[in-house]
């Protein structure tokens, strides 16, 4: 604390001696007594132009400053640590996320069609990743995560799978959910990789690989026609035209506006006019950012770990 | 009217209590009164995922030891130990209490260790045997096993969460108040210890 008496401080704030006795400045033990001479040792003299801390008391603004540097240090060291430890996943911006791209864009748009129409059947969901790196650690835990990241499955079912491919690393994945552990079984998985993925990727023939790979999930989770039926029997709507995908995000847009229907009304009654402002400079700043692409998103699934993996 | 509700019969003289009860009671809820046994409760049904796993474990290894056997029968003292640790693993009792109690958990989390150790022995010694290791049943044996495996470390890194949010929520404000009152039989749970986690099975190549 000595050392900062060395440093230049600038003219702190006028104290409230200047102003008449209002409400204002009626601050409880701030409150500047009749006579105007300052009562702690950080009020100054209004005709005191250089700031010195007086010699047997550390002045407040030193302390409190070194407080607030304290403070944001830590907030800071906080969010780098943060950032540092979390892995950063891709988003999800379609059925195929080819962040690595080694799908042309003829394998992408059959793939999506393949996926959509999985998902249409039997609402299971398989989401096609290639990833540019692992970022430090294994596939088995990226995978899980960025499963659980991306909620890819219905709620509840968790029948959601991803195909990860990670060519710099030589790697590939199937992650299977909680739901579908039973169907994709890990050796199942593990024969799909062997058989159907691997040769082709020694072969450099990527967009091959990941679509018969592709093909081959797709065939063992649709295989048994009783079970696929009873799970289609499972959807809520059985309207053929309209996937229930649409309906329930009609369904979601109309609650979200009841809710914030319900939050500004709330907000208007407690807090007038300053909560309206707030609200409508949010709401501009989240409408344009909220715009979704191709309407595909995860249903709120989430992983444990199954599936298999396999490098070449 | 302060005297009249002072001299009103004792039925209604508890009323402004009541009220009053029924008014606190709802803010305690969001006072965290409810935060320690919904993440004890979160911890155990974590906990529960672990033993699951571990037991899906401890299924697959007879099926493995006979395929094994079938072609490595020269590897008896192999073969024998990874039983040996099977056995010794199921034996060791789960109950709730071991969550509270240091020893136990240590005894368990030997006893798992002890058996993975085993099993990685055993898939180590079958990389000699080429036989084997095109036998089908031997590769869905290995998938499924290491699927386990990772199901184990998903499951104990779930669990560890878990706790962790059991644990901090014991010593922490407000946590801590409700927890030296009202709640003072919840005690810290125990957790893996680090240098399990790190453990991975052994990669086999073909």
């Amino acid at each position: 604390m000595r050392g900062l008496g060395s440093i230049e401080r600038p003219k702190p704030l006028t104290p409230p001696l200047s102003q008449p006795k209002s409400d204002i400045s009626d601050f409880g033990q701030f409150k500047v007594p009749n006579s105007g001479k300052p009562e702690f040792g950080w009020e100054r003299e209004p005709t005191e132009s250089v700031a010195r801390p007086a010699a047997n008391s550390p002045s407040l603004p030193s302390r409190r400053r070194s407080g607030v540097c304290l403070a944001l240090v830590v907030v800071l060291t906080f969010f780098l640590a943060l950032s540092a430890a979390a892995l950063t996943f891709p988003t999800l911006s379609g059925r195929v996320v080819d962040e690595a791209n080694i799908l042309d864009a003829g394998t992408r748009t059959a793939l999506t069609e393949k996926l959509a129409g999985l998902e249409a059947k039997t609402t299971d969901q398989l989401v096609v990743v290639t990833l540019k790196s692992l970022q430090g650690t294994s596939i088995e835990d990226f995978g899980y995560q960025l499963g659980r990241y991306w909620r890819v499955g219905q709620k509840g079912k968790n029948n959601g799978a991803l195909l990860i491919v990670v060519p710099g690393e030589r790697r590939v994945r199937i992650e299977v959910g909680y739901g579908l552990e039973a169907t994709l079984t890990d050796a199942v998985s593990r024969l799909i990789i062997e058989n159907a993925i691997i040769p082709r990727f020694r072969a450099n023939d990527f967009p091959g690989g990941v679509t018969r790979g592709v093909d081959d999930i797709i065939s063992v989770l649709t295989g048994d026609a009783e079970e696929w039926k009873q799970r289609a029997a499972k959807r809520p709507d059985t309207v053929s035209q309209s996937p229930s995908t649409q309906s329930d995000s009609i369904w979601s847009v109309i609650v979200l506006m009841l809710i914030v229907v319900g939050v500004v009304v709330l907000c208007a009654m407690l807090l007038g006019a300053l909560c309206l402002q707030i609200l409508s400079i949010l709401a501009l700043a989240g409408g344009r950012g909220s715009s979704s692409s191709g309407g595909f998103s995860g249903g709120g699934g989430s992983f444990g770990g199954g599936g298999a993996s396999g490098r070449w | 009217m302060l005297a009249q509700r002072l001299s009103a019969p004792s039925a209604f003289r508890n009323l402004p209590a009541f009220l009053m009860m029924a008014i606190v009671l709802p803010l305690l809820a969001g006072c965290g009164y409810n935060t320690i046994p919904t993440a004890e409760e979160n911890a155990r049904a974590a906990w529960s995922e672990v033993l699951n796993q571990y037991q899906r474990r401890a299924d697959l290894i007879p099926n493995l030891v006979e395929t094994v056997k079938g072609y490595a029968a020269h590897e008896k003292d192999t073969l024998d130990a990874v039983v040996e640790a099977r056995a010794k693993a199921t034996q060791v009792t789960v109950t709730p209490e071991t969550l509270k109690d240091p020893e136990a958990f240590k005894k368990f989390q030997d006893s798992q260790a002890g058996l993975t150790s085993a099993l990685s022995r055993l898939l180590a010694v079958s990389e000699r045997y080429p036989d084997l290791k095109a036998n089908q049943n031997f590769l869905a044996l290995q998938s499924q096993l290491e699927g386990t495996e990772n199901r184990i470390a998903v499951a104990r890194r779930d669990y560890i969460e878990a706790v962790r949010a059991y644990n901090t929520e014991l010593r922490t404000f407000p946590g801590v108040i409700w927890a030296s009152t009202l709640y003072r039989s919840a005690k810290p749970m125990e957790t893996f210890t680090v240098a399990d986690e790190v453990k991975k099975p052994p990669a086999v190549k073909f």
